[in-house]
């Protein structure tokens, strides 16, 4: 059973924070659903290979060239708040 | 009946119909029915009026489409679902946008959905849940719930949606639609937010299976920004006969007696017209569901790292935040719902150092087993058939306080995702006024046998 500390570690891990009626459901929540999943536990894995992508996929690489996207720039900048000489303004990390 | 993109294209060329009145035509229908389904985020009200020529010769000319929410549209709002994107314009259009207008079609407005694809009824909406057109008491399904309503309600010809689970085939069995998951790769998910980038695909919401295929061969091939797309050559078939496969073990457990019969009783009608069917095994359907959860829940932990309220998203006040630590928890802990966060927080528990092998490593080995089952299906049959959900759509509110039970929706249809494969539903009954809807699933890239056999079926199951 999940305890409230480590829920507050995973959410904290998560960059959430959690209301009391999120701190009160989402550990009986998450615990259902663990102990659906632990059904794999049951099968025999050993000697199989993860399926991380699909077999046909290829790497791509694309050719090396700086693309003339200023404009598609200029538009996506426009949502942003701030932004000062062609750069966005976040706020200060230390 | 709603009219298909071919029926209103007929009607523009026999001069009865003018592709602005198409469009005026559902934009009325949805004024008067979106109060009560709450199919609709946004109604492009001026979609009439940017008609500028009609171009008879592209595949979609007149048709008018309504648009899943978590698909940009230039200069129109995308929320996703979310109030954490309530005020986000999408800067650029998404490729499938792009495709869909250059083919000329019209785009009507952003549909319904659960934040950020994450649901399967439309309930986990931030703008509120939608309803099902049959009864207004039970959900669409979802997550791309209002797509499957605006098809089904005569709000558009057809719509776009994203399948990561089966958000397009279970809305579309509830709601008594076409819809159809292309084969992951062939249809480009740029300009479309990520969920779980393993399963994502876009694909049509249609009346007609004839249409849904128009749709998928004017939104599909490479492209450059979505690298996991690939140019396959269509095959041609040598011969008309379709041999269909029917998994015995998604008749046994979990799934509604009146359900089985239906579809049950659409399968003897097939097999009374010539086509052969046999029972087949996929033995590790079992654990479909329990891996799609690791692995979704994992992507979607990391996909979600973006929503921070730097680079998207609200923002909230500076006073309330003193350091950059507590502007995440906050812009994340307001802007997202209950459903996103239990997930994102699953996610970061099976990705987290201890867990990563016993929980999403071992996740991607038994789905190696699944894919390597349905591998071996399809050496014996042509397209499996299948029930699209075990129940049939239910009351609103009945599922949203037990996560598991609303995750159970998506039993029959995870495997297709898992497994990469095509696969369509489309209507083969009704119980009590409720649409059943069946689910034909094909080999990677054999869209041409899924699009023949499920057209075959639709016309036994409609005489």
């Amino acid at each position: 059973m999940f305890i409230k500390k480590e829920i507050t570690k995973l959410a904290f891990l998560s960059r959430i924070k959690l209301d009391k009626e999120a701190m009160e459901d989402i550990p009986e929540e998450l615990e259902s659903i663990l102990n659906y999943i632990q059904k794999l536990t049951d099968i025999n894995t050993e000697g199989v290979d993860p399926l991380f992508h699909f077999p046909e996929l290829k790497n791509v690489v694309r050719i090396d060239k700086a693309f003339e996207e200023s404009k598609e720039i200029k538009d996506k900048m426009m949502l942003m708040g701030k932004k000062k000489d062609g750069y966005l303004k976040v706020e200060s990390i230390l | 009946m709603n009219p298909t993109i071919k029926e209103t294209q007929e009607r523009i060329k026999k001069r009865e119909l003018t592709p602005s009145d198409a469009v005026y035509s559902f934009l009325s229908r949805i004024r008067a029915r979106n109060m009560e389904t709450n199919a609709m985020l946004s109604v492009f009200e001026k979609a009439a009026g940017e008609i500028t020529e009609i171009r008879r010769e592209l595949p979609l000319f007149g048709s008018v489409f309504a648009i899943k929410d978590n698909i940009l549209v230039k200069g129109e709002k995308c929320t996703a679902g979310s109030k954490i994107l309530e005020h986000y314009v999408a800067p650029f259009d998404a490729t499938v946008i792009e495709k869909i207008k250059e083919k000329g079609a019209v785009i009507i407005g952003k549909t319904n959905m659960d934040e950020f694809a994450m649901g399967s009824s439309t309930e986990n909406s931030a703008f509120g849940p939608a309803r099902n057109p049959h009864n207004l008491k039970k959900v669409p399904g979802g997550s791309s719930g209002g797509a499957a309503i605006g098809v089904a309600d005569g709000m558009c010809n057809a719509a776009l949606g994203s399948d990561t689970g089966g958000s397009i085939r279970q809305p579309a069995a509830f709601c008594g639609v076409v819809g159809m998951k292309p084969t992951y790769g062939t249809v480009s998910r740029s300009g479309v937010i990520s969920m779980a980038s393993s399963f994502d695909q876009v694909g049509p919401f249609a009346q007609t299976v004839e249409d849904a295929e128009i749709i998928f061969e004017a939104i599909s091939g490479r492209d450059i920004k979505d690298s996991v797309t690939t140019d396959f050559l269509r095959k041609n078939r040598k011969s008309d006969k379709i041999r269909v496969g029917v998994p015995k073990e998604y008749f046994v457990k979990g799934i509604d007696q009146d359900i089985k019969e239906v579809i049950e009783k659409a399968i003897s009608k097939i097999e009374r017209k010539g086509i052969e069917v046999i029972e087949i095994s996929l033995p590790h359907t079992e654990y479909a569901l329990p891996t799609y959860e690791i692995i979704m829940a994992s992507e979607v932990s990391a996909n979600m790292a973006r929503f921070d309220g730097m680079r998207y998203g609200m923002k909230i006040e500076k006073d309330v935040a003193k350091t950059i630590q507590d502007a995440y928890l906050e812009n994340r802990g307001q802007g997202l719902g209950k459903e996103v966060k239990r997930r994102i927080i699953l996610g970061t528990y099976t990705l987290s150092a201890g867990y990563y092998d016993a929980y999403y490593v071992k996740a991607q080995r038994v789905r190696s087993l699944i894919y390597k089952d349905m591998q071996d299906a399809f050496r014996q049959v042509d397209v499996l058939l299948t029930p699209t959900t075990p129940t049939l759509p239910f009351n609103i509110g009945e599922k949203i306080k037990d996560p598991l039970a609303m995750h159970l929706s998506d039993v029959f249809t995870v495997t297709a995702n898992l497994a990469g494969l095509p696969a369509i539903n489309l209507p083969c009954g009704k119980i009590k006024g409720l649409p059943v809807g069946a689910q034909v699933i094909a080999g990677r890239f054999r869209e041409e046998i899924l699009f023949a056999a499920a057209k075959k079926f639709e016309k036994i199951w409609q005489e």
